[in-house]
């Protein structure tokens, strides 16, 4: 007994050490955070950092160092929340990111007083019942209101974009 | 190999020797040496899978199931062709079920669909005025029909054979026919084409 | 020369057409295309055809087909050894693992503290965990799309930093 004992406890102790591994003590949300690449990156050696980079062109590498030290100067609750919403999104299955991706890339290309507006729409379609946003994105006022690359945006991103 | 055509043995010889070798270097662990394969093929399979499925999208696609499927059987390589010709294989294979995929689900009509796929121009020095830039787009499409209406093994013949400038010999191998069987697709898809195009005024 | 079109051996026209011909045979060829008409005027199309497929461009290709294509071989990449010692374990029932893994944790504790009194410190990744700089890029790609989305309503560049 006292030996099924003990082996149950080794097993649980293999169980249970991922987790551990994966435990941040910054979290302070309630989404228990999964590293991402980049808190790898940060954890990994500035020499191993730097042979990865000097596999890229000069200019890539030089880009990606600045852009990790911004992401990393971030207002934590920022970052906090960024992080949140990328977990969700990269557990998304891939097609589906690609889907928000390539929708998230065309919003971008938007001009840039239609950003706030579109932005708004999805922000609001993503909050109603399916049927009452069916009705809506079938609406001629829906139609009228956005261009057909608009609604396409909209559709996906309230379709598709992680809460 | 026809009398009278020009090659270059020796080159031909150091870059077969070469991709392979790189190949077998990623064999061993080397990332950075399937970069360098990669760098060096990627424009010319997407560009020939384009031409063959005609959807840029899919070609893509296809194209990175190609690289895929070389990084991962990188353990059991054996460089017993050139590495292009192995490469183009896979290429060939993957795009030519897709093609047989696409066929059995929407039926041949869809080969002479006006596809929104059209490339940009590479714009010279001069921009070409809305008229020539018509013609240009008709003419192209007049192109894209005639190879796309070509059967696939044909099709895919013509397209090693004049995009990539891939010898008969290799082409055989590429398509696991023999030589002669190479020559003979050939000469009907150029009589085909011919037939098609060359009424076309050439700027 | 024999006739290619006679012989039913029309390569000779294919080169002379894809400029491919040594300058003897060349020579040799147009002597030949001078008295025979059927020749001169398959060669004559050939070359028209062979200028109407050089028309023929292909799109350029997506700017992010390598980062799309290593994220690919890193989704096929072999679990960590964390992970595959933990995944024949996660059938166990709530009810059992809940005081296994309580009792595991205190011990894993007790020995973490005995090595370590007084401090936590992340243990630096593992060489086999070591990130490419191309997949932080990636990461660093989408928490740029979501961030921007994110800011959207605020009216904000997209230009503005950046990540």
């Amino acid at each position: 007994m006292l030996l099924r004992f003990g082996f149950a406890i080794l097993l649980a102790a293999a169980a249970v050490g991922p987790v551990w591994a994966q435990q941040d003590p910054d979290k302070q949300s309630g989404q228990q955070l999964v590293e991402n690449s980049i808190d790898r990156w940060n954890r990994m050696s500035p020499a191993e950092r730097e042979r990865q980079l000097a596999k890229l062109p000069p200019d890539r590498a030089r880009m990606i160092r600045q852009r990790i030290l911004r992401y990393n100067q971030m207002n934590p609750e920022e970052q906090q929340a960024l992080r949140e919403r990328y977990q969700t999104f990269s557990q998304l299955p891939p097609d589906k990111q690609e889907i928000i991706r390539e929708r998230l890339r065309e919003f971008r290309t938007l001009p840039r007083l239609r950003r706030p507006v579109v932005h708004g729409e999805v922000e609001q379609l993503r909050l109603m019942p399916e049927a009452q946003r069916q009705t809506r994105m079938n609406s001629d006022e829906f139609r009228n209101r956005y261009s057909p690359q608009e609604q396409q945006i909209i559709r996906d991103l309230s379709t598709y974009l992680p809460k | 190999m026809e009398p009278g055509v020009n090659t270059d043995m020796g080159a031909a010889a150091a870059t077969l020797d070469y991709d392979a070798e790189l190949m077998l270097r990623v064999k061993e662990g080397d990332g950075t040496s399937f970069g360098v394969l990669l760098e060096k093929h990627r424009a010319s399979v997407i560009h020939f899978v384009y031409r063959l499925v005609q959807e840029q999208a899919v070609a893509e696609e296809l194209a990175q199931e190609v690289f895929l499927r070389v990084y991962r059987s990188r353990s059991s390589y054996e460089p017993t062709a050139k590495f292009k010709t192995w490469l183009f294989r896979i290429a060939t294979h993957l795009a030519l079920n897709w093609l047989r995929d696409e066929k059995h689900e929407r039926g041949q009509e869809r080969l002479d669909e006006v596809s929104g796929d059209l490339p940009v121009r590479q714009v010279c020095d001069r921009r070409p005025s809305v008229e020539q830039e018509l013609v240009y787009q008709v003419k192209l499409e007049e192109v894209r029909r005639a190879v796309a209406a070509l059967p696939e093994k044909q099709r895919a013949a013509v397209l090693m054979h004049k995009y990539e400038e891939m010898e008969y010999a290799q082409i055989a191998k590429v398509l696991g026919c023999s030589e002669s069987a190479v020559k003979s697709l050939l000469f009907r898809a150029y009589e085909t084409l011919r037939a098609r195009l060359a009424h076309m005024e050439t700027t | 020369m024999n006739c290619p079109i006679e012989n039913r051996n029309s390569a000779m026209l294919v080169a002379h057409a894809a400029g491919e011909l040594d300058p003897l045979a060349a020579r040799v060829l147009e002597q030949h295309l001078a008295g025979c008409e059927a020749c001169r005027s398959v060669a004559a199309e050939q070359i028209a055809m062979w200028k109407a497929l050089d028309a023929w461009e292909a799109p350029p290709v997506s700017p992010d087909f390598d980062r799309r294509l290593y994220r690919r071989i890193g989704e096929g990449a072999p679990l960590s050894w964390w992970e595959r010692l933990a995944r024949p374990f996660r059938a166990i029932p709530l009810r059992q693992a809940l005081p296994l893994t309580a009792t595991a944790g205190l011990l894993l504790m007790a020995g973490l503290l005995l090595q370590h009194p007084g401090s936590y410190a992340p243990a630096p990744a593992p060489h086999s965990q070591a990130v490419r700089a191309d997949q932080v890029e990636s990461t660093l790609d989408d928490l740029d799309l979501l961030r921007q989305f994110g800011t959207a309503n605020s009216a904000e560049s997209v230009h503005n930093d950046a990540m």
